[in-house]
């Protein structure tokens, strides 16, 4: 049984015009890497909601079809029942962290399922060493850089030993260096047989980790499969979507009537290729 | 001062005001004072209570005045006098509580006292965000100077329309930002369970019942010398 | 046109922002700030309208001292887009957001009603322009706020992160904009950490750390430097790694900043043509 399934989900927003999600059909596997990507407004932001039940049981709308997460269907468990099994970690670091010092933080999630406090006491240290965190322990969140806030943001998430984690462009309002702080500790995750689904506009940076790209326009899937094959899809252009520039190239180098022999997601690859082809 | 649990300090803030309240002569109150003031000395907060005292400073003064000129009171300036360290007094019994307690550890002392879980962290997350306002407030203020909103310029009504470009945005982003703090919570199980249980709490060590028992002592002594000893009559001959 | 001789401020004259900061910034100029967070960017930018004036050192506008001007009177020309959209909004519809940037600097009524129309069809929004802003969405919030900032025409437009939160397409038609309102001789400068969107579109980049300024010359000199990248936080974009990784496997291709199109010809021209 997959890990998470959306079966033919359709939800629409109380107030909307329009359908958010239209029949959306998805399957996760357990240990996936799944980038959701897409124009501003295609549902992904939605999409992510589901997965935690946010979206049918905090934002309240027009449901059709199922979302089973781990064999729970979204419509009859509640988001706190699904917390220990998919967490989410959002956009805005200065929103997610509620209290006032990093321990404390941490400790929030296990702390309202009723988590015996020795128990916490040890996931809490063992996320500060796992995020490297130390330094921040007694700091309040407004001494923090962006980066470190979201640092700890994912280890309040991680504190309750969810299977998934979802994350909901994390990146976007940190510097390149604290992104790629977050990317790497997210792909790290992934090679600890985490699944993970992010959303993410900026594909340079995490199509060479992904296992699987989804592309997303106006409420729907339109392209699921590996990051070469996607990404390489004249689909991303007319979308919208930002392919790495070394795709680009490939595609570019294509109608000038050179076939490289697979399609680069890096720098390097590309120059390997290249050499290849020479 | 600062290692005691927030419940005996609460205890002992609450005796040294209500014995504030029972003194309204001089001397009493001085040597009321004379406890409170190396107490707050103790918990390296002196600097602290002097700049609340400084901002007291204008209304004492006032209070001292007018009294005094109009008070029908035999002795006026005595009077005066002693409401003023009177004030001090209460005003000092409830800051040595707050200058020496920090946010969390009186959340969790609320908590342990039974208040409902939601109101204490209300109370400490508004504490936490108050900051976070404060600068998106300014942000606000450079956003409208920058389009020529002039918020120092005019009389009182142009000010007071002024506001609104403010207070508008500032109230909009609050409800977003709390909209989506909310996510974060609830995806973290906030409301749960009614058994959340406290990674740290508090407990009572054999510091915080003496402190505790030498606070209710004080107050029994006192209130026995109030009722029952006629205190010599150190008034300023005025 | 602009000059800020020696600049230097500190927040409650304790926090330095800016240190002997100098520069000049001329007629239809496109000029990137890229630095770290803390560096200085949007304090240095806060200077030009005025919202912050310098401890020491002085600003210069058109050869008049800076001091002279009111931040109103600076709004004139310099017109300053923040980054948050939601800081500015506060009328119940998109065009009196507009109408009200254009009456605050004192418009004619029948300007404002020009002005408000042509703003709102370049961005694309004018069937919005009865919406409420606050029933909008993020990008759409963001058009909006960029309006009623454009309608004034400043001389100077400075925008702070613009990109945040943007998609592709969005941030092509955000280009374009800036690109048609450079020709018009106005300076558009941008404080950004988006490095791929300055090296496309902005041929002067200022780099800072710690309040100072560490660079200031063409984008492809500036930002190909490894020490101004690894000062200001940022990640050498990927067409730089891949011109990179091509020149140590083919020394005659150029290890420095490239644009896409260049890079096509140079592997084109090594695999010698079609």
């Amino acid at each position: 049984m997959p890990l998470i399934e959306l079966d033919d989900f359709s939800f629409k927003y109380y107030g909307a015009e329009t359908l958010a999600l239209k029949k959306i059909a998805l399957t996760i596997e357990e240990g996936e890497y799944v980038v959701i990507t897409g124009p501003s407004g295609c549902g992904k932001t939605t999409l992510c909601r589901t997965i935690n039940a946010l979206v049918p049981q905090f934002h309240r709308g027009y449901i059709a079809g199922n979302v089973i997460i781990d064999g729970k269907n979204t419509r009859e468990n509640t988001v706190a029942e699904l917390s220990s099994i998919a967490g989410l970690v959002f956009q805005e670091p200065e929103n997610q962290l509620v209290t006032l010092n990093v321990e404390k933080e941490i400790a929030f999630g296990p702390e309202n399922l009723g988590v015996e406090p020795t128990e916490i006491r040890r996931r809490v240290e063992e996320l500060i060493e796992l995020l490297d965190l130390e330094h921040l322990r007694e700091k309040h969140p407004h001494e923090m850089s962006g980066g470190e806030q979201q640092r700890v943001a994912m280890a309040a998430t991680l504190a309750l030993k969810p299977k998934i984690l979802v994350a909901d462009e994390p990146t976007s309002n940190l510097d390149p260096r604290s992104a790629e702080i977050i990317l790497d500790i997210i792909s790290d995750l992934n090679k600890r047989n985490m699944t993970v689904l992010l959303v993410e506009h900026r594909l340079d940076l995490v199509s060479k980790d992904a296992s699987r790209v989804v592309l997303m326009d106006k409420g729907s899937i339109v392209a699921d499969g590996p990051p070469r094959e996607i990404l390489s899809q004249d689909i991303c252009q007319e979308i919208g979507v930002g392919v790495p520039k070394a795709t680009l190239l490939y595609k570019r180098l294509k109608a000038h009537g050179i076939d490289l022999s697979s399609v680069p997601l890096t720098g390097d690859e590309l120059a390997g290729l290249v050499k290849e082809a020479s | 001062m600062h290692a005691l649990d927030p419940r005996a300090k609460l205890l002992l803030s609450i005796v040294l005001a209500v014995i504030s309240m029972l003194f309204l002569e001089i001397f009493p109150l001085l040597i009321i004072l004379a406890v409170l003031i190396p107490l707050i000395a103790a918990a390296k907060s002196l600097r602290r209570w002097l700049r609340s005292m400084k901002g007291l400073s204008v209304l004492l003064i006032f209070i001292l005045i007018f009294n005094t000129l109009l008070s029908t009171y035999p002795n006026p300036l005595n009077y005066s006098i002693a409401l003023v360290l009177r004030l001090v007094a209460l005003m000092t019994s409830f800051s040595s509580f707050f200058l020496t307690v920090q946010p969390d550890e009186l959340s969790q002392a609320l908590i342990q006292m039974r208040v409902r879980f939601e109101f204490a962290f209300a109370m400490s997350m508004a504490m936490r965000y108050v900051p976070t306002l404060g600068q998106e407030a300014y942000a606000i203020m450079d956003t409208q100077k920058a389009r020529g909103v002039e918020l120092d310029k005019g009389n009182l009504l142009t000010r007071i329309r002024n506001i609104v470009p403010i207070i508008v945005p500032l109230i909009i982003v609050s409800i977003r930002r709390a909209l989506s703090i909310a996510e974060s919570m609830e995806s973290r199980g906030f409301g749960a369970s009614k058994n959340r249980t406290y990674m740290d709490k508090l407990s009572f060590r054999k510091r915080d019942w003496a402190v505790c028992c030498l606070s209710l002592a004080m107050l029994i002594l006192v209130i026995y010398i109030r009722l029952y000893i006629p205190l010599p009559d150190w008034s300023i001959p005025f | 046109m602009i000059m800020m001789e020696d600049v230097s401020f500190a927040y409650d004259g304790l926090y330095t922002a800016l240190q002997g900061v100098s520069l000049q910034i001329d007629d239809a100029e496109r000029i990137a700030i890229m630095g770290a967070n803390g560096a200085g960017k949007t304090t240095l930018v806060k200077h030009l309208n005025g919202l912050l004036r310098p401890n020491s050192g002085r600003i210069i506008f058109d050869g008049v001292d800076a001091k002279h001007y009111s931040v109103a009177e600076l709004a004139r020309e310099i017109g300053l887009v923040m980054q948050n959209p939601d800081h500015q909004l506060f009328l119940d519809s998109v065009e009196k957001e507009v109408v009200f940037g254009l009456k605050q600097l004192g418009f004619s009524e029948d300007e404002i009603k020009e002005r408000t129309k042509r703003t709102l069809s370049s961005l694309g929004i004018e069937d919005l322009s009865e919406r409420s802003p606050f029933t909008l969405s993020g990008g759409e919030r963001k058009r909006v706020a960029l309006a009623s900032v454009l309608a004034t025409e400043p001389r100077v437009l400075a925008l702070d992160e613009p990109t945040i939160g943007q998609d592709a397409r969005q941030k092509e038609n955000l280009a374009d904009m800036l690109m048609k309102l450079n020709k018009k001789g106005r300076t558009v400068i941008v404080v950004t950490h988006d490095i791929e969107f300055v090296i496309e579109h902005f041929p002067r980049t200022i780099a800072m750390a710690n309040g100072s300024i560490i660079a200031d010359g063409p984008t492809s000199a500036v930002l190909s430097n490894d020490e101004v990248i690894r000062k200001c936080s940022l990640t050498a974009p990927q067409l730089t790694q891949t011109a990179r990784s091509l020149h140590t496997l083919f020394p005659d291709v150029p290890e420095r900043l490239t644009l896409l199109s260049e890079l096509e010809d140079e592997i084109v021209r090594v695999l010698g043509g079609a």
